[in-house]
């Protein structure tokens, strides 16, 4: 008993005494930027839909194909401690209008979304991601 | 015994957001038809209203609106979500209300603090 505890002493003086730390806010490099995450939806939008027509049937299948790869992305990009959402919509082009919103509750100091939007003559595509701090 | 943080005080319930968006589409928009100049302030109405509502029920969440109003004229449209978070907290609910004139989809998403 006695002997522990020396040995106890002798490494705490060696190094650091580990103090408590806790994350409250994400450091700047695993920050959710939405510069850098624009960039990433614009890639993969158009990979994913250059040349393309619309057809209703497929378009479906797109918007999850689309919403997983780029929830992959982000994933893959190390920010830590974040939640995701990503949202996709594909509409057909007939010159209809259309109007897409948001707002939201949260912490805008780590909180953050970045969005891009692919077109071509005969489909329009939208895509969101959100990225949200949890403590 | 109670659990600890259980129950449908401080849960994601479904029910009770699909029908604050119900509400809140049927209050901003009701039965216009679509006009163009106003959809910029439809949008805004819709999710201001939902998320007014959604603050009001003072849960432990973060919550994220979004609002689609669309144009009717045949034109096909598709959304879809995905989402990297926990699934025995947060939840999320999407409404598709239309008239005769337009779409409204409207999605909440609510992350637990």
């Amino acid at each position: 008993m006695g002997e522990e505890n020396k040995e106890n002493a002798e490494n705490a003086t060696e190094e650091e005494p580990p103090s408590n730390t806790y994350v409250i806010r994400p450091n700047f490099l695993n920050k959710f930027r939405p510069v850098i995450v624009k960039e990433a939806i614009h890639h993969i939008l158009v990979e994913n839909l250059q040349g393309k027509a619309y057809d209703g049937e497929e378009a479906t299948e797109w918007t999850k194909q689309i919403s997983d790869a780029i929830k992959t992305k982000l994933k893959d990009n190390g920010y830590d401690r974040y939640k995701f959402i990503v949202q996709v919509v594909i509409g057909e082009q007939r010159g209809e209008g259309v109007k897409m919103g948001c707002r939201c509750f949260w912490d805008s100091d780590t909180d953050n979304y970045a969005q891009d939007i692919f077109m071509n003559d005969s489909l329009f595509c939208v895509a969101a991601a959100f990225g949200v701090f949890y403590y | 015994m109670d659990d600890f943080q259980s129950g449908e005080e401080t849960a994601f319930v479904v029910d009770e957001v699909s029908n604050i968006i119900k509400e809140s589409i049927e209050g901003a928009i009701g039965g216009n038809a679509y006009q163009h100049n106003k959809v910029n302030q439809w949008t805004s109405n819709v999710v201001e209203q939902c998320l007014n509502q959604l603050t009001k029920l003072g849960k432990p969440f973060k919550y994220i609106v979004t609002c689609v109003i669309m144009q009717k004229n045949g034109a096909g449209l598709h959304t879809a979500s995905s989402c990297f978070w926990d699934n025995t907290t947060d939840g999320s609910c999407t409404v598709r209300w239309e008239n005769k004139t337009m779409y409204c989809i409207v999605s909440v998403f609510g992350l637990a603090i």
